[in-house]
């Protein structure tokens, strides 16, 4: 047998699932969005591009075609809660990856074991841990009342404070790994280096340990970054579900708005979004790429 | 002998099937110990899995294929079903359960020949306040809907737009399912004026949120209220507003292509025995639809008021696509 043959036939079955269970769906969603609804949810087979159209035109109350921001501020809204809950999750991580970088054989084991220990536990159960924490009367208004720093609070759950924290708590461990990962490959006698060359203990950080984590930020980015925009447990339990974002958005068009090619549609827009920002990212990593 | 034997393994594997019933029903609303009672008497083992909406349900049913053998949609979902052929046909009116249907629940609009569905609970849809944190009345849906200071901020509604909207529908006066957008651009003011005193719109764990004091009201279900006030000593009370309540009634019925159908119609039968169905009355706390035994039944007017309305109670109807639009619009728009 070839080289060639083998590479070809060994990779097969890795290119069959990935058809099966990767590019035969998303083909089957973006055939939906453009199918034409079933009166009762379902849809029926066609070609139609009504359903991205609606996405930014819509029967307003008196029955005219107008434009609507409607949508477009649910995938703003959306955007913008992913990218700060990038953000924060980034700025907390780099310092606690740093500090388990730097931490003695054993220790470093347990705070790695630490970091993903969240995820031993149902995702729903560590949201519904969060409702404990700031519910009414919950464990930190307790704390803080007895401490004396308030004596009376509004309801800290319900809020968009609340579904930050849950989002950042949520997706901060898959920033930790990777960084901790790009840190922990950092040569010591580079900060000396630096320390030598008179740099600053913020020179060193911004322009010798920042850069070479970057590889980790970018990757931590991308993993925090996508799954946000798909959240759907933590905008309900602690934001109150006042605001819709994409994933309740497409929820609602699948079940009480029985409109599967709507839903569809916007899941594509979700998808395209996604794809955007991994090709960004990619050709941003690539002058990256170690040369060794 | 191995071809036979893997023959018969074969065989076997459809007679195996037969020993499993797969039921998807609302959350917590099937007594455990009826399913328990039920596998000890047939042999028959029993998956339960729940869903806290009928928009669940029925887009499971539409994908297709969901591996259910029993499910309990509300009237409104259940004639959508039916329509849209997702449904069995069972001849649920010659199950020996058909005899035990309260005359008044058979023939209804959602199932008119009694093929599809044999109900299984019906109630109310309201709201429930909790008296320690508000003291004024609860006679209008005005309470929640434009509510005073004490209520303001602490008003809790489902994430659903469903019963909502027919609650304020109720409440203006517009009829159910109206395609008319005038109308329901009134439902759609009443709900938006509302929103800045709303904390959540969440379907999930109402129990602890309007018991423990989270919110002052919630959009509620008669009997969940009745029990977290009977069992736990909330100090909640369901309102009687006097434009009405929101009509519920949720039925067994069998998806299309289900894998075991003769253990579904079993398991209906078993669960509209008079025994049976008192057991799983005093577990559910939701109306019976079907014959109880009354000497054991634990809920009177005296002791769960919840379970028997004073003002008059409006079943959800089935919505045409223009109206339903008009709905998700609504919603879409208020949580826009």
């Amino acid at each position: 047998m070839k080289p060639t043959d083998f590479r070809i036939w060994g990779l097969a079955p890795a290119w069959v699932i990935m058809a099966l269970t990767l590019v035969v769906p998303i083909g089957i969603v973006i055939l939906v969005s453009f199918a034409s609804r079933g009166a009762y949810g379902g849809f029926d087979w066609g070609f139609s591009p009504a359903s991205y159209a609606q996405i930014l035109f819509e029967e307003d109350w008196d029955g005219n075609l107008a434009f609507t921001p409607q949508y477009l501020s649910i995938i703003g809204r959306t955007l913008w809660l992913a990218g700060l809950t990038t953000a924060i999750c980034a700025a907390l991580a780099l310092p606690a990856a740093y500090t388990i970088a730097q931490a003695g054989g054993r220790a470093k084991a347990v705070l790695i074991y630490l970091v993903t220990l969240p995820f031993w536990v149902s995702m729903i159960v560590r949201v519904y841990a969060w409702i404990i924490i700031l519910g009414n009367d919950g464990v930190l208004e307790k704390t803080l009342r007895s401490l004396g720093l308030v004596t009376d609070i509004d309801s800290l759950l319900f809020t968009n404070g609340a579904m930050l924290t849950g989002l950042v708590y949520s997706y901060i461990p898959l920033m930790i790994l990777p960084v901790f990962a790009s840190i922990e490959k950092l040569d010591p006698a580079l900060i000396e280096a630096s320390h030598d060359l008179y740099g600053s203990r913020f020179t060193t950080a911004r322009r010798v340990i920042l850069p070479l984590a970057m590889p980790g930020l970018m990757a931590g980015a991308i993993l925090v970054f996508v799954p946000c925009l798909g959240a759907v447990l933590e905008p309900i339990l602690l934001g109150g579900g006042k605001a819709m974002l994409m994933g309740n958005l497409i929820q609602t068009q699948f079940g009480g708005g029985r409109n599967w090619p709507f839903g569809a549609a916007i899941a594509v827009v979700l998808m395209v979004l996604v794809m955007i920002f991994l090709m960004v990212n990619a050709l941003r990593a690539r002058p990256e790429v170690p040369h060794d | 002998m191995k071809r036979i034997l893997l023959a018969t393994t074969l065989l076997a594997s459809p007679a195996m099937a037969e020993g499993t019933l797969n039921i998807y029903a609302w959350s917590d609303s099937i007594a455990p110990e009826l399913i328990a009672k039920f596998e000890t008497e047939s042999g028959i083992k029993v998956t339960m899995d729940g869903f806290n909406a009928n928009e669940d349900l029925l887009t499971k049913l539409q994908a297709g294929a969901s591996g259910y053998d029993l499910v309990t949609p509300s009237q409104h979902f259940l004639k959508i079903m039916a329509d849209e052929g997702l449904l069995e046909d069972i001849d649920a009116h010659s199950l020996a359960a058909y005899q035990a249907v309260d005359e008044k629940w058979r023939g209804q609009w959602w199932d008119e020949t009694n093929e599809y569905s044999i109900p299984l609970a019906y109630g109310t849809a309201g709201f429930t306040v909790n008296r320690d944190q508000y003291k004024g009345p609860v006679d209008s849906w005005k309470v929640l809907f434009e509510p005073e200071a004490a209520l303001q901020g602490k008003i809790a509604m489902l994430s659903y737009p469903d019963e909502i909207v027919g609650a304020a529908q109720l409440y203006l006066g517009v009829p159910f399912c109206s395609e008319d957008s005038a109308e329901m651009k009134k439902v759609y003011d009443l709900l938006a004026a509302q929103k800045p005193f709303v904390a959540a719109y969440t379907s999930d764990n109402i129990e602890n949120r309007i018991g423990g004091g989270e919110v002052a009201a919630h959009f509620w279900w008669d009997g969940n209220s009745m029990k977290t006030r009977a069992n736990e000593k909330a100090p909640i009370e369901y309102a009687m507003p006097k434009e009405g309540l929101v009509g519920w009634l949720d039925s067994f019925v069998v998806p299309k292509g289900a894998a075991n159908v003769e253990n579904a119609k079993k398991f209906i039968d078993f669960m509209s025995t008079p025994e049976n169905a008192t057991v799983q009355y005093n577990y559910y706390g939701h109306s019976a639809p079907v014959a109880l035994d009354l000497a054991q039944a634990k809920y009177t007017p005296e002791n769960a008021p919840e379970l028997f309305p004073t003002v008059p109670v409006e079943f959800s109807r089935t919505c045409s696509p223009a109206a339903q639009d008009l709905v998700t619009k609504v919603w879409t728009q208020l949580l826009q």
